[in-house]
């Protein structure tokens, strides 16, 4: 019996290694990656030396306000534009020269850019028949794609006739019915209102889900990349401020840019003292960052979701409610502390505006951000004493 | 409030009435049983039948038709080329240049234009005739398609052209199946313009025909100064009519266009197929 075993046991050790050699290389080849990049136009420099890789199959996410660069990268990735220097990749194979119609992958526009002269059919059925399938397999090939972006009674329709969130479904159903490797989306949601915009960030996800191929969304809504994506890269100024999970860019913003254009902060100026020791407002504050100097500057960021009002003598700090405006489920309340800063706070409860109350927060929710940390140099830290803490446990 | 009102529209009536009132003349006197305009000798359909039988005058008809229709057809091609070229010039100064030379050819005189192709077609021997007249035609009716194409193209979302490439289309496919659709009622408009200038140019074509080919109206103008014959009122009159059932024409199938393939509009187009 043991001999047996041990054979079985080889080869599949062998089949494995043989596998895994084979998935290794195609997982470790990103479907895209910019090495270097840049665009200028003129003295212009629109992005500067981007570096960035995309995995296949996942969920990305380019979120940054208007003239950030985001735009910029997808154009790029689709073939709309062409690098001042750097080089894209796709499989591994360099494709700067390589013209729109001949890139593995489509695009929803943000005006959606249908065909007015022909009914949603025909539109969708527009990329197949471009690659010169026959009418049957075109035929089936749209039925499929409306059916999952759920317009099949539509076919009929001529584009004027439809809504704006039909009008949508059609741009990503033509996009996908050429079966693309990549879908690039420019901000295809900001023209839709609130309802069909959190309704098609859903199906949205689910479509990448069930196609599982890689997404590619470019957004200024920080609510809907949070809501969608993978992994975000937050731009800004033509530069990848930050990337990550969405829970990592919301937690552990690298900067004041990112805590301020993701979710809501409260952002202070403070002085590390030491490791696990943070001094802002007049006091010192016990927290969880390590690896600065000793006595640096730094930025404070407190989320206001974070942050709890209590009786004066449970309090951290002291303030005054000077506002509060009721958002449903929660309270927006504006205190001022007694340097004069202004703290936003999310509370459950009402409160009674120039009452004095305690404002508490947890050591952990208090968040360091150094000035001009780079992103390679802010992962380090943060794995070096996370690794320490880790340690010590 | 009511009286400007009233005010206004005596004025409208009466400059309709000025504009309209020597083509009425002409017409009422066509049907005439006398042989000049002065004095009405009662209705008759004499002229006509004299018209219909002047073989001269029909040939006349059916080439002055055939040069419009065939001038009409190349200069749409021509000129849509052309404003498609124009719409992609990325430089703003090539662009203009390009847009002013087609607009000077629009408003410079029948006269001049004519002349110089005279000197053209003489210098290089070309025999005048048919073919000189439908060149001209060609040349004079293509700044027109440009003028009628190019706001179109301008108005073309520029998003469905980044569509069709990013949906795999070459610069052919774009343009077949994408732009060319959209920007057709540009194209027709520009058909019909450059169709009714050809039908009614007088100056170019004079300077361009031959002894042997003539245009209706240059021979409607030949005969006038022979003294006016009432056979030419009923050129005229049937002239007129043609005129107004190709502006009902252009616009049922503009409308159509507009309303993009709804069903009702097309139970008017069968009245206008008698074209």
């Amino acid at each position: 019996m043991q001999p047996v075993k041990l054979c079985a046991f080889l080869v599949t050790i062998d089949l494995l290694i043989k596998s895994e050699g084979w998935e290794l290389t195609n997982i470790s080849t990103p479907i895209i990656e910019f090495k270097n990049v840049g665009l200028s136009y003129g003295d212009d420099e629109v992005l500067k030396n981007i570096d960035l890789e995309l995995e296949a199959g996942k969920f990305y996410t380019l979120l940054g306000p208007s003239g950030s660069g985001k735009t910029t990268i997808l154009n790029l990735i689709s073939g709309q534009l062409t690098v001042t220097h750097g080089d894209i990749l796709f499989e591994g194979n360099i494709i700067n020269d390589v013209p729109v119609e001949k890139r593995h992958m489509n695009t929803v526009f943000q005006d959606y850019g249908l065909f007015p002269n022909m009914t949603v059919f025909e539109n969708v059925a527009f990329g197949p028949s471009i690659k010169g399938m026959s009418k049957k397999d075109i035929k089936t090939k749209v039925t499929e794609m409306l059916t999952l972006v759920k317009l099949n009674q539509y076919a009929d329709r001529e584009i004027t006739e439809l809504s704006g969130g039909q009008r949508q479904r059609v741009a990503i159903a033509r996009a996908l019915a050429n079966d693309p490797e990549v879908l690039l989306l420019d901000e295809p949601l900001s023209a839709l209102d609130y309802k069909l915009r959190k309704e098609m960030q859903y199906e949205l996800r689910e479509i990448q889900q069930r196609l599982g191929i890689t997404f590619v969304f470019v957004t200024h809504d920080q609510e809907e990349a949070l809501a969608m994506s993978d992994w975000i890269f937050v731009m800004n100024d033509g530069v990848i401020q930050q990337n990550g999970s969405p829970e990592d860019i919301y937690d552990e913003p690298i900067n004041h840019f990112v805590a301020d254009f993701i979710g809501e902060s409260n952002i202070l100026d403070g002085i590390m003292k030491t490791d696990y020791l943070v001094h802002f407002t007049g006091k010192d504050f016990e927290n969880v960052d390590a690896g600065m100097r000793p006595n640096e500057r730094v930025e404070i960021v407190l989320r206001p979701e974070d942050l709890d009002l209590t009786a004066i003598e449970n309090g951290k700090l002291i303030v005054t409610i000077a506002d509060q405006s009721f958002r449903g489920d929660y309270y927006e309340i504006t205190a001022i502390d007694d340097d004069g800063n202004e703290w936003q706070v999310q509370a459950t409860n009402k409160s009674k505006i120039d009452e004095r109350v305690g404002l508490t927060f947890d050591p952990e929710d208090i968040h360091i951000m150094r000035f001009n940390e780079s992103e390679n140099d802010f992962d380090a830290r943060l794995e070096s004493y996370e690794g320490e803490e880790d340690a010590e446990k | 409030m009511s009286r400007k009102f009233k005010l206004g529209n005596l004025y409208l009536g009466s400059v309709f009435v000025l504009l309209y009132l020597p083509i009425l003349f002409l017409i009422v006197y066509s049907f005439n049983a006398g042989d000049v305009m002065q004095g009405w000798a009662g209705f008759s359909l004499k002229h006509y039948s004299e018209l219909f039988s002047d073989t001269r005058i029909l040939e006349i008809v059916v080439s002055t038709f055939l040069i419009a229709l065939l001038s009409s057809l190349l200069a749409s091609i021509i000129g849509t080329a052309g404003a498609l070229y124009i719409y992609n010039l990325k430089h703003t100064v090539v662009k203009n240049i390009f847009l002013s030379l087609n607009n000077i050819l629009l408003v410079s005189p029948d006269v001049i234009i004519g002349a110089s192709f005279l000197i053209l077609f003489t210098v290089m021997g070309f025999a005048l005739g048919f073919t000189s007249v439908l060149l001209a035609h060609i040349a004079f009716s293509i700044p027109i398609v440009v003028l009628m194409v190019l706001p179109r193209l301008q108005e073309m979302n520029q998003s469905i052209v980044a569509s069709a490439k990013d949906l795999g289309a070459n610069n052919w496919q774009m343009i077949s199946r994408v732009i060319l659709p959209v920007i057709s009622p540009g194209i027709l408009a520009g058909f019909f313009m450059a169709f009714t200038y050809s039908l009614d140019d007088f100056a170019v074509t004079f300077f361009v025909t031959g002894n042997g080919f003539t245009t209706l109206s240059v021979e409607i103008y030949s005969r006038a100064r022979q003294g006016v014959s009432l056979e030419i009122n009923a050129l005229s009159t049937m002239m007129f009519v043609v005129s107004l059932l190709l502006v009902l024409f252009y616009y049922v199938i503009s409308t159509r266009a507009v309303k993009n393939k709804k069903r009702s509009t097309r139970l008017v187009l069968p009245a206008s197929e008698g074209l």
